[in-house]
């Protein structure tokens, strides 16, 4: 049925408008483009900031360019502490949270979805609660909890905590396309014989994959920039993330403002190629995953 | 079909892991944030049982009830966003030449931490040499607007990043799931001969309802719990004028040794979060459309 | 071909949960720390070149402060060479540290007291921070480290600020005092002289004001900023005990001295002595109005020295421009120039709880000894430790402070560290309504009152 959806699919046509809708048109993308430099100053700011001194951050105005651009923050960030394993620690945290989240939300949100069984509303309200408490009102309790099975100190504390905590959203947002998934597929495939774990695996996980990338790119970016559960469990420099490379520069009583920005600045540039790669996947919708199944 | 789909073991395999997990590390704070609820504690030495005596106090805290608004507040202004993020995606879904790049770029500053979001809007706000006030005054604005520190304005500057460091979320939320709507029930429509705002009222809008009404969940919920930006930018001051309950109970857990109290907050947090979105749901019940 | 696919997801899946496991354990078992190069924990025993007696059993210490290599580059490297140079001399004991910025550490102080899991050596602020750790018996007493004259190397005074009932819970390892700052180029250009009195304090504000100069730098969303102009006001007014026996509930909060300093920090806000929006700026956001030229005066503690001295990354011009008064004395009020507003900052802890208890203590003394030799010459960081100020070469700066520290006639504590957490909230609070003027000084006074009454009832 979807693959019959695909092959209909018709040419776009955007020639034949009238001449008002042209000027619409125009007027359109002029928005568009402001908020496009809107949305990218930040990157840019960014930038300016990282290669300023403490003077020059609050003296400056935000999008003036350093005269004698600070390069040397950059180094001073590469040099002090211990940036490569913060991370390498970051890369593997957020890759591993993030894979086990959306695998296990996917799997819930199937059953939740797709499958027969009777506590299905239960079951999903006490997902849903998972979205309502704040996060520091659980952190005494967790830490005694890892506490008592040895695990603060531990990656694995902070990749469960990651995964828990984001399992809820990224459930909620599965929900919300998989209750629009047209059920003839996997009708389809059940008359075939198929089992649940193919269904799942090969016919329903391909046709998610752009809302896949979404709550990847979603989890990503939360796992990555997370610090409080970090530094709450972790003690060992040697299993900190790069979130910590910021406090290295917050002082007792003085901040390194500049040295900041370069920490912000090196730990976005993975995310944000990271991000771009995903993006097109998204862009490629539901019609191109159902082809694949 | 239904023998298949309706196997016990499998339902449990694909829902326990997930579920042991969310309540061995979600529930047992949250039954442990009851219990410290009912406690006079300080966090350091030892618990003592008052019964319902911090929740009697956050019932009279005007303080408490101020910062509660201040998050409803919040609440609103998210879900009202939410038509706006919803249009721009409804744009960039469309026809348009450069889509692609628009909404990679639209989704730059979802990526920023809010460590550094929280620094360029102090740079934006700044007094005397912020964007805003550099701006008004290069208009021959005279006066000088103190963005974070008065007390009535104060409140409106903070929402304003809070809601633009979502609008990527929202906006790729959105995109995907117009994107995931079958390119064939648009073309139907389109010979049909609508034109492209009746076919994102008509078509569109309705398809991506469930997605929507995740959406409303999540801004509401998401605000009612807020605490970042607020955290670092105004540190809910001055003097409580930008405080939101999430702050409130950090101030009164970690700042004024008060964990009792603290948790008897969270948890009474947790109970409005939950009425707000039994009430969401309530109002927006429906069918669900499948595409077919 | 489509089962092959399957059986790929299904292993990609499978083999990044035992990842997960396998890199688990790993990273746990090599988790030294970065900042401290120690290879202590692995040395041989070789307890033969042990002469600090004691016994050779390997002992770890773990130790939590606040000076990241980044932001705090000597206060961290003295901190390593002390460590480094006791783990010589002691080959048994291995110190781990941790380290966290400000906030981050307190917040960690909280979750493991809570859970009973606190560092055996770790940092404390003194008075009302401390009181609830040592009343739920989380800190070790320490009278017996200051026993052998070492509480006599202390400048007087500053371990009495960690003592509860009488017993010392932590060993100071800064002692700061709060001058004003002021721009002597600024001054120079409109003739103006350092105030000696209030009055004459007040016609500089009115010049500076009047010549389109910020008087004053101040960044009050941090509120402790506003709460040292508030003090040095009840102090001059009141006399250095008012608030003091305010807080400590022999004396009252409402008392005339103490409402008429809060008439005096509304008076300084009328003036516009301050920078604009003071209230929603960070201490830092404020002080850059000093280091910029733009605002003339700055009162602050002197942990700012290494910037108006040493610190190269700041204009020699911009340095050799500032120079520091006492605040000056108001007309009738009880207070006199010598009294300051300050004290010490952070000391050093020893867990109730530790299983290394007297190693914990042994190290905390060899800490303070070697901290007070060199944080001022190394660090700048003035130590409640006494200086000999004809002994160390330091910037002249630093010299006329610790001369004004040695004829000081008083030291009030910070007030928010004398207070109890939930007071000196409410009391930081207070300070940035009084000072954005949306409390008058009788409500203000009354806030306080209340809340010190409330505590003392409890």
């Amino acid at each position: 049925m979807a693959q019959s959806l695909a092959a209909q699919r018709l040419p776009a046509h955007a020639s034949h408008r009238p001449i008002g809708s042209r000027i619409g048109m125009s007027l359109l993308y002029i928005l568009l483009a402001i908020i496009a430099v809107i949305q990218v100053f930040p990157l840019i700011w960014l930038l300016f900031f990282s290669l300023k001194d403490n003077q020059e951050v609050f003296n400056l105005s935000p999008f003036a360019l350093p005269t004698d651009p600070k390069w040397e923050n950059y180094a001073k960030v590469w040099t002090e502490g211990n940036i490569s394993q913060y991370f390498f620690n970051s890369v593997w945290y957020t890759v591993a949270a993030v894979v086990l989240t959306v695998l296990l939300a996917s799997l819930v949100t199937f059953a939740l979805t797709r499958m027969n069984w009777k506590l299905k509303k239960p079951v999903l309200g006490l997902f849903m609660v998972g979205i309502m408490i704040p996060i520091h009102s659980t952190l005494i309790p967790l830490f005694q909890m890892f506490m008592k099975i040895n695990l603060t100190d531990h990656p694995l504390s902070i990749i469960l905590t990651y995964t828990a905590f984001n399992l809820p959203l990224t459930i909620m947002i599965l929900l919300g396309f998989y209750q629009t998934l047209p059920r003839e597929v996997e009708e389809a495939a059940v008359m075939d014989g198929c089992s649940v774990n193919r269904i799942f695996f090969q016919i329903i996980l391909p046709m998610t994959s752009s809302v896949i990338a979404t709550t990847v790119i979603i989890n990503m970016i939360y796992n990555w920039n997370e610090f409080v559960f970090v530094n709450t469990f972790i003690s060992s420099d040697g299993l900190k993330t790069l979130t910590v490379g910021i406090q290295n520069f917050i002082g007792q009583y003085t901040t390194d403002w500049g040295a900041i920005g370069a920490t912000l600045m090196i730990s976005i540039l993975p995310i944000l190629i990271v991000f771009f790669i995903l993006s097109n996947r998204i862009m490629e919708g539901m019609t191109a995953g159902s082809v694949k199944g | 079909m239904d023998k298949v789909m309706s196997n016990k073991k499998m339902i449990a395999l694909y829902v326990l892991p997930a579920l042991a997990l969310v309540l061995a590390l979600i529930y047992v704070p949250i039954v442990l944030t009851g219990y410290y609820g009912l406690m006079k504690w300080d966090g350091i030495g030892a618990m003592e049982f008052i019964g319902l005596d911090n929740y009697s106090r956050l019932v009279q805290d005007s303080a408490f009830w101020q910062s509660a608004y201040h998050a409803f507040l919040l609440a609103a202004f998210s879900a009202l966003s939410l038509i706006a993020y919803l249009a721009i995606a409804l744009v960039l879904s469309g026809e348009i030449k450069g889509a692609n790049l628009l909404r990679k770029i639209y989704l730059i500053p979802m990526l920023l931490s809010s460590v550094a979001i929280a620094q360029l809007w102090l740079k934006i706000y700044h007094p005397t040499n912020g964007v805003i006030n550099s701006l008004l005054a290069s208009l021959g604005f005279t006066g000088t607007i103190e963005w974070l520190a008065d007390t009535k304005i104060v409140l409106l500057a903070i929402f304003i990043p809070i809601i633009w460091q979502y609008a990527g979320f929202y906006i790729l939320i959105y995109y995907a799931a117009l994107k995931n709507i079958p390119t064939s029930l648009v073309e139907a429509a389109r010979i049909d001969g609508a034109n492209p705002l009746q076919i994102a009222f008509r078509v569109k809008i309705p398809l991506i309802l469930s997605v929507t009404k995740v959406t409303i969940v999540l801004a509401i919920v998401g605000s009612l719990k807020y605490f970042d930006l607020i955290y670092v930018m105004t540190d809910g001051g001055p003097n409580g004028a930008s405080e939101v309950m999430a702050s409130y109970m950090y101030h009164q857990a970690f700042r004024s040794f008060d964990f009792g109290y603290g948790s008897a907050i969270g948890f009474f947090l947790l109970l409005i979060c939950l009425v707000v979105t039994w009430l969401i749901r309530k109002l927006t019940d429906s069918e669900e459309i499948q595409y077919s | 071909m489509k089962k092959k696919t399957m059986t790929v997801a299904l292993t990609v899946a499978l083999a990044s949960a035992v990842a997960l496991t396998g890199c688990g354990s790993n990273n746990a078992g090599s988790s030294e720390n970065a900042g401290n190069t120690n290879t202590g924990g692995n040395a041989p025993a070789n307890s033969s070149t042990n002469t600090g007696g004691g016994s050779a059993e390997k002992v770890t210490l773990k130790m939590m402060h606040l000076w990241p290599a980044g932001s705090s580059k000597q206060q961290n490297m003295i901190v390593n060479d002390i460590i480094n140079e006791y783990q010589t001399a002691n080959p048994n004991v291995t110190i781990k540290q941790e380290i966290l910025e400000n906030e981050q550490y307190k917040n960690k102080l909280k979750v493991l007291s809570a859970s009973n899991d606190l560092p055996d050596i770790g940092m404390t602020w003194a008075a009302g921070f401390l009181t609830p750790y040592v009343k739920g018996s989380l800190f070790a007493p320490l009278d017996d480290v200051l026993g052998d004259g070492l509480k006599d190397s202390f400048v007087s005074g500053t371990t009495e600020a960690y003592a509860v009932d009488g017993k010392t819970y932590a060993l100071p390892l800064e002692l700061n005092i709060t001058p004003v700052y002021y721009n002597k180029a600024i001054f120079a250009k409109y003739n103006l002289e350092v105030p000696q009195t209030y009055a004459d304090f007040q016609k500089v504000v009115d010049t500076l004001q009047s010549n389109g100069v910020a008087p004053i730098a101040l960044g009050n969303k941090d509120r402790w900023t506003g709460s040292l102009w508030y003090m040095y006001l009840a102090d001059r007014l009141g006399g250095p005990e008012t608030l003091k026996n305010a807080i400590n509930r022999t004396g009252s909060f409402e008392d005339p001295a103490l409402v008429k300093a809060a008439e005096e920090a509304q008076a300084l806000v009328d003036k516009n002595a301050f920078n604009k929006g003071f209230n929603g700026l960070s201490n830092d956001e404020g002080k850059s109005e000093f280091m910029n030229g733009k605002a003339a005066m700055y009162l602050m503690g002197t942990w700012e020295l290494p910037n108006f001295t040493t610190n190269e990354t700041i204009p020699q011009e911009f340095r050799d421009s500032v120079g520091f008064f006492k605040f000056p004395t108001i007309e009738g009020g009880k207070g006199d120039i010598d009294s300051w507003v300050g004290g010490p900052g952070v000391g050093l802890f020893v867990a109730e709880n530790s299983k290394v208890k007297e190693e914990a203590k042994k190290f905390v003394k060899f800490f303070v000894e070697k901290w007070g030799e060199q944080s001022v010459t190394k660090a700048g960081v003035i130590p409640a430790t006494k200086v000999d100020t004809s002994k160390v070469d330091l910037p002249q700066m630093y010299i006329d402070i610790l001369n004004e520290l040695g004829k000081a006639s008083n030291i009030t504590l910070f007030a928010d560290v004398q207070m109890s957490p939930a007071v000196a909230q409410v009391h930081l609070n207070s300070i940035q309504a009084l000072f954005g003027k949306q409390v008058t000084p009788a409500d203000y006074a009354k806030a306080h009152e209340e809340a010190l009454a409330q505590e003392a009832g409890k």
